[in-house]
């Protein structure tokens, strides 16, 4: 076989497994209620994802704030402002995770 | 192969203006599908480009001298390794590795986010693609790295022998993985301006993504010096070049990014300003590109005379223009959430910190486009030369660096003046000590700018591991476990915060070996004979006689140099000339001898028959440890990019099944 059958070869094959990959979520017609419903809870799932990636930080810099305390690098009426407004923060991301999974 | 070559790109190019089509058709709700398949066109846009690679690279390989970028920038003769990296030694072949890049970064970015960020993806793989469509249209139809020759020459014209070098087949594939890593978070960004979600969303899905193109563009930018300083024989390895400079100014504004958007993340504030931040940086990485192809400026990195020039510009200013269109649109859903406390705070030293590196990328800038600016107004190129760059660049440097140190030390929000005198009267006394050998022992009272360097660097480095003591101490106290434990559960607990450290650790060693190199190198040219020798700063060198090797790429005529100092022999070097088979072109061969302390750098310019031989010989205090300081800032990168424990999730009925998490 020559190099320019195998290269045709292999670009017809590429072209035909993407064109197939790339058609196919389209030829599978999915209901569209159902698309819908779909598109919802995608929506819904990315929001609750938001709310635990900014409890992640929020703890996170809660557990920052103790250290910084305890090595010193922050003096207590700071760390007592700091804390207690990150605490605020955490526990309404706490109430707004449990409220999403309540339904 | 052409034919191969040029239908794989086209199909690119269809394929990618389809996923662009189809994914804003998708952003109307229960569209899925339609996002789905224009998914697909983004991996298959990868594959393609894939395989246009695959095929250059072979085209290379088998020598096949049809295609004009093989028979210019290979031979037989090229050893394997060169042939596979000499692609990228021409101007389309270094785009055909841009877009490969990028198909593949693109194509990641989609299939972590495939089960997130809806209302994103859709304009986040319109954006991708758009840009997409810009390179594959210039590959496709301006510059075709599969070009074909009318007559085929029997023997290619071979790699410039400055480009046949390790660092230079590294150099391109890092810095791009950089530039183009970059495009990543541009097109978040895009996509939160567009659909309005502007919260910390976006954020957390492009942060590692921008610590790991700042680190390979940072990466890419010490190859490149490492390049220069092994190959280019001047003794130096930063010229402030143009395009060094063009992909120093991204690096700058990533940096200030990366900084600026911890306190986004944690204040709420800076929103405009991490968006302009995140617009500019592709738009200098574009500028870099385009620097480096357009022939408008003169440089030892750049391709030649091109007519890519203007279809960058004109991409530019509309990335520009929509991009700032889009913030400007937008201001009212970007306002901040706080107001800036106090003055001492952690975020007025990030917002300091990004008025210096953007003051040092705006002069950058300047120096660079002002040969250009005097030529188009005055018709005369005025090139601005090193001393400007240094004079500007020392001041600069040098307070970031102090706030490297001043920045971990000092609170969210604001900080007592209590609390400041007690945590920076260790780091000023450690610096004050250190001070006085410094000054008093060392030449550095002579070199103000080496001198105040080195005393900062003292200062930060005594900030940060003082951070590092402080954090260790906490965690064996509380935790009850070793000093070593304790050392390894502080950085796992808080991965990016003492990553961080570790890099601004690296920025020191990096500044000590820039004051060293900069401020005490010394240089001569000798002229030694055979069995003579010459001395320069207290080293001896002796001319042992000349040898020559003969390869059929190359003859290397070489001159052995025995070294002593202080009576005792510390090596033999041998600097060379090299004459290539192919086209008779003539390069050199440095011969460097490194340690902790010094490099010995010898460049012969000149080898007579009867043995004598002229030299240029260089003594650069404390470069390796640039070299050292990439690998600390690398180390510190990946720990700062490693992802962290999540926490365990609350079950959500909202959650779709087969949902994944990614970032």
């Amino acid at each position: 076989m020559s190099s320019t059958t195998l290269a045709i070869l292999v670009l017809c094959a590429a072209g035909l497994l993407i064109a197939v990959a790339v058609a196919w979520p389209l030829l599978l017609r999915e209901d569209p209620t159902a698309a819908l419903r779909a598109d919802r809870e995608a929506l819904a799932a990315d929001r609750t994802r938001d709310v635990e990636e900014a409890l992640e930080r929020s703890l996170a810099a809660i557990r920052e704030i103790d250290t910084d305390h305890r090595a010193g690098n922050l003096s207590d009426e700071d760390f007592a402002a700091l804390d207690r407004a990150e605490r605020a923060r955490a526990a309404e991301l706490l109430r707004q995770r449990d409220a999403a999974a309540g339904g | 192969m052409s034919l191969f070559g040029r239908a794989v790109l086209l199909l690119a190019l269809g394929l990618a203006v389809y996923a662009l089509v189809m994914a804003l058709a998708s952003r109307r709700p229960g569209r899925r599908a339609w996002q789905l398949s224009a998914e697909r066109g983004v991996y298959g846009v990868a594959v393609f480009t894939t395989l246009a690679m695959i095929g250059m690279w072979i085209a290379f390989i088998t020598d096949d001298f049809s295609l004009r970028n093989v028979a210019e920038y290979t031979s037989t003769t090229l050893p394997l390794e060169y042939k596979l990296t000499a692609v990228w030694g021409s101007q389309a072949g270094s785009l055909l590795l841009w877009m490969w890049i990028f198909g593949i970064f693109a194509a990641v970015a989609v299939y972590l986010n495939r089960h997130r960020n809806r209302e994103l993806m859709p304009v986040v793989v319109a954006t991708l693609m758009a840009v997409a469509i810009f390179f594959l249209l210039l590959l496709s139809f301006v510059t075709s790295p599969f070009e074909t020759l009318a007559v085929i020459p029997e023997e290619g014209r071979g790699l410039n022998p400055q480009l046949q070098n390790f660092y230079m087949q590294i150099h391109p594939p890092t810095l791009y993985l950089g530039y183009v890593g970059l495009s990543i978070p541009f097109a978040f960004a895009i996509a939160a301006l567009v659909t309005r979600r502007l919260d910390t969303a976006w954020i957390t899905s492009i942060r590692r993504w921008t610590i790991f193109s700042w680190l390979f563009l940072g990466i890419g930018i010490l190859l490149g010096a490492k390049w220069a300083y092994e190959t280019l024989g001047w003794g130096g390895y930063w010229a402030w070049d143009p395009v060094e400079n063009a992909a120093f100014m991204p690096w700058l504004v990533a940096t200030a990014f990366l900084h600026s958007v911890m306190v986004q993340e944690r204040r709420g504030m800076l929103k405009i300003w991490n968006m302009v931040l995140v617009v500019l940086t592709f738009v200098l990485c574009l500028f870099g590109t385009f620097l480096t192809r357009s022939g408008i400026i003169q440089s030892v990195h750049a391709f030649g005379e091109s007519t890519l020039g203007p279809f960058f510009l004109g991409f530019i200013v509309l990335v520009a223009a929509v991009s700032f269109g889009l913030i400007i649109s937008r201001l009212d859903a970007l306002r901040s959430q706080n107001s800036l406390e106090s003055y001492i705070s952690r975020e007025a030293v990030f917002l300091f910190n990004n008025l210096l590196l953007l003051a040092l990328a705006f002069a950058v800038f300047w120096g660079t486009m002002f040969p250009v600016l005097t030529e188009t107004v005055q018709g005369e190129r005025i090139v601005v030369g090193q001393g400007f760059y240094n004079q500007v660049a020392a001041p600069i440097g040098i307070a970031l660096l102090v706030l490297t140190g001043v920045g971990p030390l000092i609170p969210w929000r604001k900080a007592s003046p209590a609390q400041l005198r007690r945590r920076f009267v260790a780091p000023v006394a450690i610096t004050a000590i250190a001070a006085v050998p410094l000054l008093l022992l060392t030449d550095l009272s002579q070199h103000w700018v080496a001198g105040l360097t080195i005393l900062a660097g003292v200062f930060v480095a005594a900030c940060v591991l003082g951070e590092f003591w402080r954090g260790a101490n906490v965690r064996h106290a509380v935790g009850g476990v070793s000093w070593p434990g304790a050392v390894v559960s502080m950085i796992g607990r808080n991965r990016r915060r003492y990553g961080g450290y570790i890099v601004h650790l690296g920025i020191v060693v990096l500044f000590i070996g820039f004051a060293g190199s900069k401020g005490f190198a010394t240089e001569a040219d000798r002229v030694i004979p055979r069995g003579g020798s010459a001395e320069v700063a207290g080293y001896t060198f002796v001319n042992l006689g000349s040898e020559r090797t003969v390869t059929p790429h190359v003859t290397t005529t070489g001159v052995r140099l025995d070294v002593l100092s202080d009576g005792g022999r510390v090596t033999t070097m041998t600097p060379g000339i090299q004459q290539f088979t192919v086209d008779d072109v003539r390069g050199s061969k440095v011969a460097i001898d490194s340690s902790i302390r010094r490099d010995l750098y010898v460049v012969l310019t000149r080898i007579e028959p009867g043995g004598e031989a002229m030299v240029s010989i260089y003594v650069n205090p404390l470069v390796l440890w640039l070299w050292i300081a990439g690998f600390i800032i690398t180390a510190g990168g990946i720990v700062a990019a490693w992802p962290a424990r999540a926490l365990p999730r609350a079950a959500t009925a909202a959650e779709p099944a087969g949902t994944a998490r990614a970032t």
